[in-house]
């Protein structure tokens, strides 16, 4: 029997040692990676590299709380925990309700869906729309990117050998109305065929802040600041004249390798229900 | 590489040593004789491997034992003892819910989680509450009208 190392570190400052030494990956949830190991009942997953099982350090690592610098989630977060937490903006709390059925919810962790960076993954699409930042710790100190630059494809990331993600940070943000849809086969344990979250921030009559993001329509989470560029500054009158323009722009962005005219075509028809409901005037949502 | 989990197993202390990343639904039925947890999938979707842990519901089959050091785990062996479990059981018995009774004991167990934090649920409350346990026989009707049974009858149950 081939030994494979799994450790089990008490506290964050172990668990980095045993990442610089070792480079183990952290086991959190389980629900990507004992999911991809999965070698039959009553047979123990079997990983191909040292594993370490941190679910035990949510004291360290699984608080939601408000800073001067924006929501801090810890990276241990269930989908439950960030669904139930009013502090945290609209469209990643909706992400969080829909993953998956109750029990997953509960096991799943934010940093896992990050660090696994499915492009089908759902906490990546809202969290890229508000420019969230992932936080990464070592043992020589820590780091901070955005999420967007953090994912570099599908199943990529930038995180070093000896980093673990600690956390993420959501940059205050300004918003009137916000739009989330995930497309799915099913209600529950539904992986996404196609989703979306958008924003507008409107003051006077005047689009001050506009955002779109696409997930599963391509190997990474879309957005495209140009594209969104061409909708800010107008007056609400004005967004309709615009819109067609916007929505080629962004349709030049995505590329889905599969069922791409359906892709596409859904999201052209989610972002233009968003954008005349908001350009005909529709009053600010209540996002609690 | 052996390591040494000490949890909580329907209200024993119990210590499990060996290979830590044994599923949780292994060595629960292997190790611990609990063969009401049930494997379906195995990829955390149906929910036949339901337990409880540190009062939330999980699927096992996705949870590393060495995941559980410290917890409480509660098994439908360890719900069975209780009121709210009888009650339950009972009321599903009585409902007509059960077929073939694979999903049963996951779905219990999503119940009484259910009935814990909202002892009135309504229809969707309910059907949301047990979206992550599948069922191939019952077309879940009268699983759904059995829980509705059982939060009307365990009422002083649920809301002590």
């Amino acid at each position: 029997m081939d030994e494979v190392k799994c450790f089990i570190p008490k506290s964050l400052d172990e668990a980095l040692r045993i990442r610089k030494e070792f480079h183990a990956k952290p086991l959190a949830g389980g629900s990507d990676l004992m999911v991809s190991y999965y070698k039959g009942i009553g047979i123990a997953p079997v990983f191909p590299f040292p594993v370490m099982i941190i679910s035990n350090l949510s004291d360290e690592l699984g608080t939601i709380r408000k800073e001067d610098d924006g929501v801090h989630i810890g990276a241990l977060s269930t989908p439950n925990e960030i669904a139930s937490s009013m502090v945290v903006p609209y469209p990643v709390r909706k992400a969080a309700s829909l993953m998956g059925a109750p029990s997953l919810r509960n096991t799943a962790t934010i940093g896992g869906n990050i660090g696994n960076a499915s492009p089908k993954g759902d906490l990546p699409q809202p969290l890229i729309l508000l420019d969230a930042e992932v936080v990464l710790r070592s043992v020589d100190g820590e780091r901070r990117m955005k999420v967007d630059d953090f994912i570099l494809g599908s199943k990529k990331t930038a995180l070093a050998d000896d980093e673990i993600i600690t956390g993420i940070v959501i940059p205050e943000v300004k918003a009137t109305h916000y739009f989330y849809h995930k497309i799915g086969m099913r209600r529950a344990n539904a992986i996404s065929k196609l989703s979306l979250s958008a924003l507008f921030d409107v003051e006077d009559g005047v689009v001050v802040d506009f955002r779109a993001s696409s997930g599963a329509a391509g190997p990474k989470v879309r957005r495209s600041r140009d594209a969104e560029e061409i909708l800010i500054g107008l007056k609400l009158d004005e967004v309709s004249g615009k819109t067609g323009e916007f929505l080629s722009a962004w349709n030049s962005i995505l590329s889905p390798h599969a069922m791409p005219e359906y892709r596409r075509a859904s999201t052209r028809r989610m972002l233009l229900g968003f954008i005349e409901e908001v350009a005909s005037g529709a009053l600010p949502g209540n996002y609690e | 590489m052996d390591a040494e989990i000490r949890f909580t197993l329907n209200g024993k202390s119990v210590i499990f040593i060996g290979n830590p990343l044994r599923r949780l639904v292994d060595v629960l039925r292997e190790d611990f004789g609990m063969l009401g947890v049930k494997e379906g999938c195995g990829e955390g979707e149906c929910g036949a491997c339901s337990v409880i842990k540190d009062g939330k519901l999980v699927t096992s089959c996705i949870i590393p034992v060495g995941s559980v050091d410290g917890s409480e785990i509660m098994t439908i062996e360890g719900l069975r003892e209780k009121e709210e479990g009888k009650c339950l059981i009972d009321a599903f018995a009585d409902g007509g819910a059960v077929q073939c009774g694979f999903c049963i004991p996951g779905m219990v167990l999503a119940s009484y989680v259910l009935l814990r934090s909202n002892p009135h649920p309504t229809e969707d409350e309910i059907r949301l509450a047990i979206s992550g346990n599948i069922c191939r026989c019952t077309g879940y009707d009268l699983i759904v009208e059995s829980i509705m049974l059982a939060a009307k009858r365990g009422e002083e149950l649920w809301t002590k």
